[in-house]
C-alpha cells in the first residue's frame, strides 16, 4: 500500500515527489491533460482554457496568501494590469504573445512591489482593505487614459506569434498535423497547458526551497521568523513581487483567451473573491490545493448552472446567479466543515486507505 | 461661496450615511473580531424591504419594521453562520462574509427582481430649502437629522446603559466578560442586530430622491471602508467623525478637484477617499482615534 514515508532527511523535504507513486500519479494525468482539447466539445474547451488561466492565477494568489499569509483582495487589479498591458502593447507595438506575457507580469510586479512596501506596515485586515482599494485605483487609472485603453468601450487583444507583423490572424487558422486538427482554441489550450505546468513547477520549487520555508515561517509567526534570521520585510516583498508577476501573466493569458476585454466586469472585487474561493476550496497552503481548486472552481461553474435550473426557488434568477448561490453555499460548507478544502478531503481518503482495515 | 455650502451640506448628508455604515463595521469588529463584508448587502436588503413595506404601512412604522427586520436578519446570520467560526482567523471570516453577501444579493434579486425603484418619502422628495444661500434638498436634511439621532442614540446606549457596558466589556476581553457573567453570545447578537438596523436606516436615507434603489446600492459599504480605517478600526467615535469628514471631502473633491485633473479627473472623487485612507495608513496606521497596536517579543 503506497503511503508517505516519514521525513527523516533534508533530501526528503526537498524532493519534488515524496515517493514514486506521486510521480506515477502525475504522469498518469499528463496524457489526459494533453488529449483533453481533442476530446472536449468547444464549450468545454473554452472552460478548459479558463481553468488553465485560473491555475496560474490561483497559484500566484496561493504564494501570497497561502504561503506568505498576506491576505490580498487586490488580485483582480494585478490581473487587470496584466491584461491591459497585453492588449495595449499588442496593439501599439505588435509584440508577439510570448514577449507580452512576461511584460504583463513585469508591469503588474512593479505595482505589486510598490504595494508590498505599504504592506510591510500593514497586517491582515488592513492589508485586505488596502488591496481592495487598489482595485478601485487601478480601474480608475485604466479608465482615465482612453487614448490607450479605449476606456469603457473595451479594447481588442491581438495575438501576434512573431515580431514585426500585423498578421494577427495566422494563429486563428486551423492546422492539421498527424491527423489532428489544431484550431485556435486547441493551440491556445496547449500553450496555456505548458505555461500552467511551468508556473506550477516553479511555484513548487519555491515552496520546497529555503525561500518557501521562509515565507511560511513569516506566515506562521513573523517575530519568531525574524529571531531566526529571516527578514520578514524582504520575504513579504518577495511574495508580493512573485505573486503579482504571476497574476499579471494570468491576466495577460485571460486577455489573449477573451480577445476583447473591458475593465469592469471582469476586473472587480468579484474576480478577486473568485480566486480566494479557488484557493480556499483547494486548501490553503499547498500548490496541489491551488491547482485542484482552480480546476474544480472553473469546471463547477457550468455544472452548477445546469443544476441550478432544477431548484424551484431559484428559477426566477439567471443561470449565472443560480450558480453563484450554489457556489456560495458550497464555499460556506467547505469553510465550516473542511477548512483544508480538497487537499483535506484527499488526505483523509489517503489516511483511510493507509489504515485499512482499521478505522482511522 | 454658495457652491461651497451646497457641497458641504450634500457632503454631510453623504457623510452621515458613511458614518452609519462604518459604525456597523466597527461595532461588529470590536465585539466579535469579524469584519463583515456582507454589510452592504444588508443595506440593500433594508432599502428594498422599505420600498415594499411603505405601500402597506405608514411611513414611520414601515421604517421601524424595516430596521427591526434587517437587524434580525443580521443577528440570524451571526447566530447561524459566524458563531461556529469563533476563534478562526480574521481572514476566514472575511471570506465567509463575502460569500454571505453574495447569497444575500441573490436573495434580494430573487425576492424583488432587478428593477430600479424610487424610495418613497412622506414629504415632497424634490423639495429643497435655502440655507446660507445654498439650495439643500429636504431629503439631505432628513438624512442628517435621522443620522444624528441614530448616532446620538448609539453613543447613549454605548456609554450609559447596562447593555452598552456589557458590549464594551465583551469587546475588550471575551473570556473575562464571560467569567463575570456577561452573556457574550447574546451580546454578539445584539451588536449585529444594531449594525443591521443601522445599515437599513442608511439604506433608506441613501436611496432617497436624487438616487434610486437598485441591487448595487450596497457598494456604498465599500466606499465607507476608508472611514473605518481613517477613524481607527476600534473607535466608534473616530469612525463617525471620519465618515462625516470623508463625505464632505469627497463632494468638495468632486466640485473643486475633478475639473482641474482633465481626463484623470473623471470620477476622481470616487477614489479620493481611498487615497486619503492610504495616506493615513502610511502616516498614522491606527487612525484618528484608534488604539495603537503594540507588539512584544
Amino acid at each position: 500500500m503506497p503511503r508517505r514515508k516519514l521525513i527523516t532527511r533534508y533530501q526528503d523535504d526537498l524532493s519534488l515527489f515524496p515517493d514514486r507513486w506521486h510521480l506515477v500519479g502525475w504522469l498518469a494525468c499528463a496524457p489526459l491533460a494533453l488529449l483533453y482539447p481533442f476530446l472536449a466539445s468547444d464549450e468545454w474547451l473554452t472552460v478548459g482554457n479558463l481553468a488553465l488561466v485560473g491555475v496560474v492565477g490561483s497559484v500566484s494568489l496561493m504564494i501570497l496568501t497561502g504561503f506568505a499569509g498576506q491576505v490580498s483582495l487586490g488580485h483582480a487589479a494585478f490581473m487587470a494590469l496584466g491584461a491591459y498591458t497585453t492588449a495595449v502593447l499588442g496593439n501599439r507595438l505588435h509584440l508577439p504573445a510570448f514577449v507580452l506575457l512576461p511584460l504583463a507580469g513585469a508591469v503588474a510586479a512593479a505595482v505589486g512591489l510598490a504595494v508590498g512596501v505599504f504592506a510591510l506596515r500593514l497586517e491582515g485586515l488592513y492589508l485586505a482593505i488596502v488591496t481592495l482599494g487598489l482595485i478601485f485605483l487601478v480601474n480608475h487609472a485604466l479608465l482615465s487614459f482612453p487614448e490607450y485603453t479605449q476606456g469603457l468601450t473595451g479594447i481588442a487583444v491581438p495575438f501576434h506569434t512573431w515580431f514585426g507583423g500585423e498578421d494577427a490572424s495566422s494563429i486563428h487558422e486551423p492546422v492539421t498535423l498527424l491527423g489532428l486538427t489544431f484550431t485556435f482554441e486547441r493551440k491556445l489550450y496547449l500553450a496555456f497547458l505548458a505555461l500552467a505546468a511551468l508556473v506550477t513547477y516553479l511555484a513548487k520549487n519555491l515552496q520546497r526551497s529555503a525561500t518557501g520555508r521562509a515565507l511560511m515561517a513569516v506566515r506562521d509567526r513573523d517575530l519568531a521568523a525574524a529571531a531566526l534570521g529571516v527578514s520578514p520585510a524582504r520575504v513579504k516583498l518577495l511574495a508580493f513581487g512573485v505573486s503579482s508577476f504571476l497574476a499579471g501573466v494570468a491576466g495577460g493569458m485571460f486577455a489573449l483567451q477573451q480577445q476583447y476585454i473591458t475593465v469592469d466586469p471582469p476586473f472587480n472585487l468579484h474576480l478577486s473573491v473568485q480566486y480566494i474561493a479557488m484557493i480556499v476550496l483547494g486548501g490553503l497552503g499547498s500548490i496541489f490545493g491551488a491547482v485542484t481548486g482552480a480546476l474544480a472552481f472553473t469546471m463547477l461553474q457550468p455544472l452548477l448552472e445546469e443544476v441550478g435550473a432544477l431548484i424551484p426557488f431559484l428559477s426566477g434568477l439567471t443561470r449565472a446567479q443560480q450558480a453563484t448561490v450554489l457556489f456560495s453555499l458550497l464555499v460556506l460548507l467547505v469553510l465550516a466543515f473542511e477548512p483544508l478544502g480538497i487537499t483535506g478531503v484527499w488526505l483523509r481518503v489517503k489516511r483511510y486507505f493507509a489504515a485499512w482495515p482499521f478505522r482511522y | 461661496m454658495t457652491t461651497f455650502w451646497q457641497l458641504c451640506f450634500s457632503g454631510l448628508a453623504l457623510g452621515v450615511i458613511y458614518a452609519l455604515v462604518a459604525l456597523g463595521f466597527v461595532v461588529i469588529y470590536r465585539a466579535s473580531q469579524v469584519f463583515s463584508l456582507a454589510h452592504g448587502e444588508l443595506l440593500t436588503f433594508g432599502a428594498f424591504l422599505m420600498t415594499s413595506l411603505s405601500g402597506a404601512l405608514p411611513w414611520g412604522l414601515s421604517l421601524a419594521v424595516t430596521m427591526l427586520a434587517t437587524g434580525l436578519l443580521a443577528a440570524a446570520i451571526e447566530r447561524g453562520v459566524l458563531r461556529p467560526m469563533v476563534g478562526r482567523p480574521v481572514f476566514v471570516t472575511i471570506i465567509l462574509t463575502i460569500f454571505i453577501g453574495l447569497l444575500l444579493r441573490e436573495l434580494v434579486h430573487a425576492i424583488w427582481g432587478a428593477d430600479v425603484r424610487g424610495m418613497p418619502t412622506p414629504w415632497d422628495p424634490a423639495r429643497s430649502i435655502d440655507l446660507l444661500g445654498a439650495k439643500v434638498l429636504v431629503n439631505a436634511l432628513a438624512a442628517l437629522v435621522a443620522g444624528a439621532a441614530a448616532l446620538t442614540g448609539f453613543f447613549l446606549l454605548f456609554q450609559k446603559t447596562r447593555l452598552g457596558i456589557a458590549m464594551r466589556a465583551a469587546a475588550s476581553d471575551q473570556e473575562t466578560a464571560l467569567a463575570l457573567g456577561i452573556p457574550v453570545g447574546r451580546i454578539f447578537g445584539a451588536t449585529w442586530f444594531l449594525a443591521g438596523a443601522y445599515a437599513a436606516l442608511a439604506g433608506v436615507f441613501l436611496t432617497m430622491f436624487p438616487r434610486q434603489v437598485d441591487a448595487n446600492v450596497g457598494f456604498v459599504a465599500l466606499r465607507a471602508l476608508p472611514a473605518v480605517i481613517v477613524g481607527g478600526l476600534d473607535s466608534p467615535l473616530g469612525t463617525v467623525l471620519a465618515g462625516l469628514l470623508l463625505g464632505v471631502l469627497e463632494l468638495l473633491a468632486q466640485g473643486y478637484v475633478n475639473p482641474h485633473l482633465g481626463e484623470l479627473g473623471h470620477d476622481f472623487h470616487e477614489v479620493f477617499s481611498y487615497l486619503v485612507m492610504i495616506a493615513f495608513l502610511v502616516v498614522r496606521p491606527h487612525g484618528l482615534l484608534g488604539s495603537k497596536d503594540v507588539k512584544r517579543l
